[in-house]
Formats: structure tokens, sequence, C-alpha cells
């Protein structure tokens, strides 16, 4: 995990792999419930969807066996410094991965109901964002096992791409609901659908400024890149 | 679940980010201090200030001389000849590692309780008076006062009211540690420094002591030198970390023991020294 | 990992034959120290019983208050009882504060210097040196410049076979005192001559006086220095500038001599020496307890 020498007790070393490795397992499965998820949504496809929730269970699992491991290391171990930092951030992390593994879930589900619909609108705006959360999350997972602080200021800085797509997929369902009250139902649930996937963005986010605590010892200190405006904003009727 | 818009600074690490340890005006400054046994150098260049009231902790490896330098402090290395100091260590603007400095008046000034309890043999009474009778002339009634008042503040006063005038060497390890503690302050210093006071008392006795540091800190100036990192955690409000006669790094004990800046600092305390 | 502690399998029969060798040897030097024991025992308990058999029978009153006298005048002892009383406390009184001094500067002054190797090893030399020879420097020193045998000289002689053994044992009790003890009495400020004085005296106490029974027990019994400074005095107890009489040379005089009362009055000598050294050795050692 370090380029620093070993320590001294070798069960040590042995124990914050292992550490490492269930947060590397729980990464890999998060990742790919995303990937499925958006592949449920744009293909339609209900199987793979309901895989997506059935993995679930399964990062709920990680997550607690993480958090008892590290409760366990911090009694026993009494860790200072970097292996604090690790230690605790590992704990954060996966608290991170599993509510984006939850995020994925309810983007599957809703992709289930959503099949029954014939939709007349793009999904493009939505497939984008699908696309650039995929790729911050690949990239922080990454960022965690290698202990790169880079690449967790690269993707803490490309939120905010993810944030200005969610407002212009907001925007644009609420026009197509005005269009046609048919539409309504349908795109409600793409409406919470970019939501959960505007909130993978932050959780990767988050992570970031995990990692780069934990790495360099400082926190992030620029402000965070918080560009969901939907909240304020009105769209009017074309007249 | 929406978020105010730039409500949320920095997260993680943020908060040991704004509180930052207050640490004091320094009582005793130490400046490019060498030191030698005979021929050989022992502390190179030290730089160290220690803020006044407060625990400044010393850890390191054995012999990186971290107990070197508070013997230095006292001037307890004049007892054997061949160990001398060069440099500066200024208090109230003296420097007191100058030949002209009356030794006797600095250690009433600057005290120091030992690893190993070390009980005079004679009575409780005598051992707290001893050190007082040494500068000054106190009638019996001041001197009892004094005895009582070094015996409280030592959280030993209950356990021997009864008993003052028997010998010392009847307490036990913890009581005689904490008897050496009273002997100290008992002259008013105004700088104590403990060499690894603990290390042969049991976990509770030890408790006890860290406890009795914590008030101390309100009256004296403090240095502790220990070998147990996490008894440095617990006491000092800044820690300096030594290696090899150096000292490599002095932070708040927080922030050295989450995020110090040196690579060897970091090694030492996480167990990864080579 | 590897595993398991490297060498042949443990053989029970071997190691029980080991063990019963181990077991014999143990017996047989177990046996030869009980033998050496009851021996010196025995050899001790058969001087202390002839002493005890011979003077007691010879103990009265008379000895206690008549001088000695020429044989068949019921003479005692009193000049010889007083004359050793005299000579042992003075040369003790002389010798003790000079041997202490002494031991002190070798343990707190001088530790380690070239210095201090030549002053303990003068010491030694003359911890060992056969008293005679002490006595005849005295001799030299003062019995003839002064024309004459006299008590002080006497005194004296035993004072410098007091010196080093004083010497010895303070230094030896001295160094024995640990230096965290010694730092945290100059670590609250005090001068090194009280940080001796009020600490490691009172530390070493035990032993330094132990050092100096011994010593007494030593001179109460010398005999051959005495020959050539204080004399003894047949005709009474003399005084510090004549002839003094004294226990041990009495019964140099008295033991050989063909008289029975005179070699009766030798073995009472005797045991009164005996019977004095105990006496001191065990209420010092009293005295020491009760002050603990």
């Amino acid at each position: 995990m370090s380029e620093a020498p070993e320590h001294l007790v070798k069960s040590y070393d042995q124990e914050l792999k292992r550490l490492g490795n269930l947060i590397t397992e729980m990464g890999g499965i998060v990742e790919s419930q995303v990937a499925d998820a958006a592949i449920a949504i744009l293909q339609r496809d209900s199987e793979i969807a309901t895989r997506v929730v059935e993995t679930d269970p399964k990062v709920d699992a990680i997550e607690r066996e993480v958090e008892q491991f590290v409760i366990r290391m911090l009694a026993l171990r009494q860790p200072l410094a970097a292996d604090l930092r690790n230690i605790v951030a590992a704990l954060k992390i996966t608290g991170d991965l599993e509510r984006i593994g939850d995020y994925a879930a309810n983007v599957a589900k809703r992709s289930i109901v959503l099949s029954q619909f014939n939709l007349s609108l793009s999904l493009s705006g939505l497939g984008h964002m699908a696309q650039l959360v995929q790729g911050n999350l690949k990239l922080i997972i990454d960022a965690v096992s290698e202990n790169d602080a880079e690449k967790a200021i690269q993707v803490w800085r490309s939120d905010q791409m993810i944030d200005d797509l969610y407002n212009t997929v907001f925007r644009e369902l609420i026009t197509y609901m005005m269009e046609d009250p048919r539409n309504i139902t349908p795109c409600t649930h793409l409406l919470f659908i970019a939501k959960n996937l505007e909130r993978i963005g932050d959780h990767a986010t988050n992570i970031a400024e995990t990692v780069h605590y934990a790495v360099k010892g400082e926190p992030l200190t620029e402000m965070r890149p918080k560009g969901d405006t939907s909240a304020y904003a009105v769209v009017r009727p074309r007249e | 679940m929406g978020e105010q818009q730039g409500q949320r600074s920095a997260s993680f690490g943020g908060v040991q980010a704004r509180a930052t340890a207050k640490i004091n005006e320094a009582r005793i400054s130490i400046r490019k201090l060498d030191f030698y046994y005979g021929d050989n150098k022992a502390l190179k260049q030290i730089h160290l200030d220690l803020p006044e009231r407060q625990v400044t902790g010393m850890i390191g490896p054995s012999g990186c001389g971290k107990s070197t330098l508070l013997r230095v402090l006292n001037r307890m290395y004049d007892l054997y000849p061949g160990q001398h100091a060069e440099g500066e260590v200024m208090m109230d603007g003296t420097n007191i590692i100058a030949p002209s400095v009356d030794l006797n008046s600095l250690r009433a000034r600057i005290g120091m309780v030992f690893q190993k309890p070390t009980p005079f043999p004679m009575t409780i009474y005598d051992n707290i008076a001893f050190g007082v009778k040494l500068h000054e002339k106190l009638s019996r009634a001041a001197m009892d006062e004094r005895v009582e008042w070094s015996l409280t503040r030592a959280a030993l006063w209950g356990e021997v009211k009864d008993r003052l005038q028997t010998s010392a060497m009847g307490l036990s390890g913890g009581q005689q540690q904490r008897l050496c503690i009273a002997r100290t302050i008992a002259v008013r210093p105004e700088v104590i420094l403990f060499d690894e006071p603990t290390s042969a008392l049991d976990p509770i006795s030890t408790l006890k002591v860290e406890e009795l540091i914590d008030e101390l800190k309100h009256d004296f100036t403090i240095a502790i030198v220990t070998h147990n990192m996490q008894q440095a955690a617990r006491c000092a409000d800044q820690v300096a970390f030594f290696y090899l006669g150096e000292m490599v790094e002095v932070a708040p004990a927080a922030q050295l023991f989450t995020a110090p800046k040196e690579r060897r600092t970091q090694e030492y305390i996480t167990g990864r020294f080579g | 990992m590897g595993g398991g502690i490297p060498g042949a399998a443990k053989n029970e029969a071997v190691a029980r034959s080991l063990g019963r060798r181990r077991h014999l040897t143990n017996l047989f030097v177990k046996a030869l120290c009980i033998t050496a024991t009851v021996i010196g025992l025995l050899l001790l308990a058969s001087i202390l019983a002839t002493l005890l058999w011979n003077g007691l029978a010879g103990l009265s009153l008379n000895v206690f208050v008549t001088d000695t006298k020429p044989p068949g005048s019921h003479g005692g002892l009193l000049n010889a009882i007083i004359g050793t009383l005299i000579q042992t406390a003075l040369g003790t009184v002389i010798g003790t504060p000079i041997g202490l001094m002494v031991g002190t500067y070798l343990a707190e002054y001088s530790r380690g210097s070239q210095i201090s190797n030549v002053v303990r090893f003068v010491s030694d030399v003359l911890l060992s040196a056969p008293s005679i020879l002490i006595g005849l420097f005295i001799y030299q020193l003062l019995v003839e410049p002064m024309g004459g045998f006299s008590g002080i000289a006497g005194s004296l002689t035993l004072a410098v076979i007091v010196i080093p053994i004083v010497v010895r044992t303070t230094e030896d009790m001295l160094r024995l005192i640990p230096a965290t003890l010694r730092e945290a009495a100059i670590g609250l400020g005090a001068p090194k001559w009280k940080m001796i004085t009020l600490v490691c005296y009172r530390a070493a106490m035990d032993g330094i006086v132990t050092g100096v029974l011994l010593a007494v027990a030593r001179i109460a019994g010398e005999t051959a220095p005495l020959l050539f400074t204080s004399l003894g005095n047949s005709s009474g107890l003399g005084n510090l500038a004549t002839p003094m009489a004294s226990l041990p040379v009495t019964i140099y005089q008295y033991a050989g001599s063909a008289f029975d009362d005179w070699v009766q009055l030798a073995w009472v000598a005797a045991l009164l020496i005996t019977v004095g050294v105990l006496a001191i050795n065990v209420t010092a050692r009293l005295a020491l307890r009760g002050k603990k």
C-alpha cells in the first residue's frame, strides 16, 4: 500500500493489506453495479436490472465487515499518523461505496418500471451522465487502491461537469413533462434516476476528499464544487 | 437530500485544520545546543522551545539523546567529568549552561523526577523537607504546611497523612514515585523535568501520575521524556521527536500523531523503523 | 516459514541417564558442603567450649577489682581491662574519622582517577600488613623519640590498624549507593557535601558501622604491635605517657608462665576479650535494627 518500510510487526501489514483488499473488492462490485444499472436503463434490460438489485446485500455485508475490522484495528493497534488516516479513511470510503451501491440499485429498480413505457424522448443526456459518472467512479477506485492523491483531485474537479449535465437533463425533462402529460410518470422516474446518478458523482467526490486527506495529511481546501442549481431552477412554458 | 450551496467546506480532516492547538510562549529556549560524552557528540544543534505551563513530550528510539537533553537542562552532567555542553539554553535572559551559573539555585528552579523512584532513607516528612531546607528557612508550622501542600498536589496526602514520621521506604512503588514528585514540587520550582517517570510503575499508578502531570501543568512548565508514545499522546501539548542526537520534528501533539511532516517521524511512530 | 526446532529428536533414555548423573552429583556436592560446615562448626564450638571451660573456672569478682599482681598474690585483671578499653576506644576514635574521610574521598571525589587507584592500593597493602610491622613503625616514630613506651603509642598503633578496614568498608558501602539517589539529592539543589553527609551516609550507615565493629573486634585482640608500643604494665594501669597495661599483653605474659594462677588468669582474659567483642557486636546490631 505504500513505499514506506514494513511494520516491525508483520501481522499489522497483513491486516492493512486485508483491509485494502476488502475495499478493492467492494469497489469492483459497486463499479459493475453502476455499469449494469446504466445498461439497464439505456437498453431496457430487466434481467440485468434484477442482478444489480440482488448484488446489493453483498455490498452491505462487506461494509459491515470493514466496519468491524476497522474498530478492531483501532483498539488493538492504536494506529498513528498515516496508518490512522488510512484506517479511518477505509471506514468512510466503504460508507460512500455502500451508498453508491444503493443508488445504483435504485436506478436499476426504476429502470424495470421504465421499461414498461414506450419512450419518445431521447435518453442521450442521461447516457452521457452515466458515462461520466462511471468514468469518475473507476478513476476514484483506482485512486483508492493506488493511494493516488492526484487522481483524487482530478475526480474532485470533474464533478462539476456531471452537475452541469444534471441541470441540463433536469430542465429537459421538465420541458417534456410540460409538453405531454402522458410523459409525467416516465419523466419523473427519469428525474429520480438522474438525481441518483448525480449523487453517485457526489459520493465519488467524497471519496476523493477522503483519499486526499489520507495520503497528504491535509484536507482539500478549495471550495467543493456544488454545481447543482436545480433547487433554483424554474422552467417557464414556451408561449 | 439537497444541500445548500457552499455550506459544506472541506470535510474529512477539516476539524483538525480549523482547531490549531495553542502553544504558549517559551519558558526555556534551547538554541544550537551540542553535547559531548567525551569525544562523542550526543546532541547536535538542538533548537527547541519549552512553552510556559505546558507539557513538552520528547520521544525517540533508545540512544537518541532525549534523556541527555533533559539532563542538560538542570546541569546534571556537571557531576560527571568528561561531559560538556556548548550552545545556549536561555531562561529569563540567562544562559543556564554558562559556567558562572549557581547550580544549587538553578536546581531549585528546575526540578527533576527520575525513572526509578528514589526516596531518601528518611521519614516521609524529612524527605519532603530535605529540599526545602536547602533553600529556605521555614518555621515548623510553615514547613508542616509546605509538606502538606506538596503531598496534596502530588495526590498522596490522603494515603500518608497519618504516617508522616514513618520511613519512606515502606511505601509502594507508585506511592514512592508520587513522593518523589511531591519532594520535587516542595521547593516550588518553575520547571519540572520528568525522565520516563512511569516506566517502573504498573498501569494504574501510571495513569495516576499522568493525571497528576495534567494538573501540575497549570502551575509548572513540564518536559517529559517517554518511551511510551501513547503516554506522550495523552499527556503532552507539544511533542518533539529525536533521532541520533538530532531533533527531527516538533509539533502540537495532535498534529504530530495524525499527520507528521517528516518521514522519519512517521516511520518511528507507526512502528516501521528500519 | 521454517517449522520445528533443528537437531535430532529427544531420546528419553539418554535424558533419564543424564538426569540420574546430575542428581548424584548434586547429592555428592551437598554432602561435601555439609561435611565442611560440620567440621568448621565443630572447630569453632571446640574453641569456644575450651575457652568457656577454662575461663569460667577462674572467673571471680576479684578479677574485676584487683590489679595484676605477682604470682601467688591473688591478682586480678583490672588494670589490663581498663587499659584495653582505653587503647581500643582511643584507637577507634582516632582511626575511624580518618578512614571514613579517605573512604569518602575514594568513593565520591576521585572515582576512576589514577590517584584513587594508588590510594586504594596503599590502603589494601596496609590492611594485610602484619600488625607487628605497624607496631615497629610506631616504635620508630614515637617510642624512641619519647624515650619510652606509652599508652598513646599503643593507641596510635591500633588507630593505624583501624584505618584501612574502615576505608575499605566505607568505600564499598558508598559505591553500593545507586547513582539515582545521589542525582535525586543533587537535583533538589543540594551541594555535594550535603548530599554525602545527609543522604549517602544515612543510606550506607549500616555497612559503615559494621565496618567499624569489625575494626574494633580486630584491634581488641592485637598483641604484637602493643608489645613494641605500650609494652604492658604489671604494676598498675599507667597512663598515656607511660607504659600501659592491656589484656592481650597480659595473656602473652601469663599464658606461657610456669605459675598456675597466672595461666588461669590468662584464660579468663581470653574469655573476657571474646565476650566483650561479642557484646559490642550484638548491642550495635540491636541498636541499628531499632533505628529502622
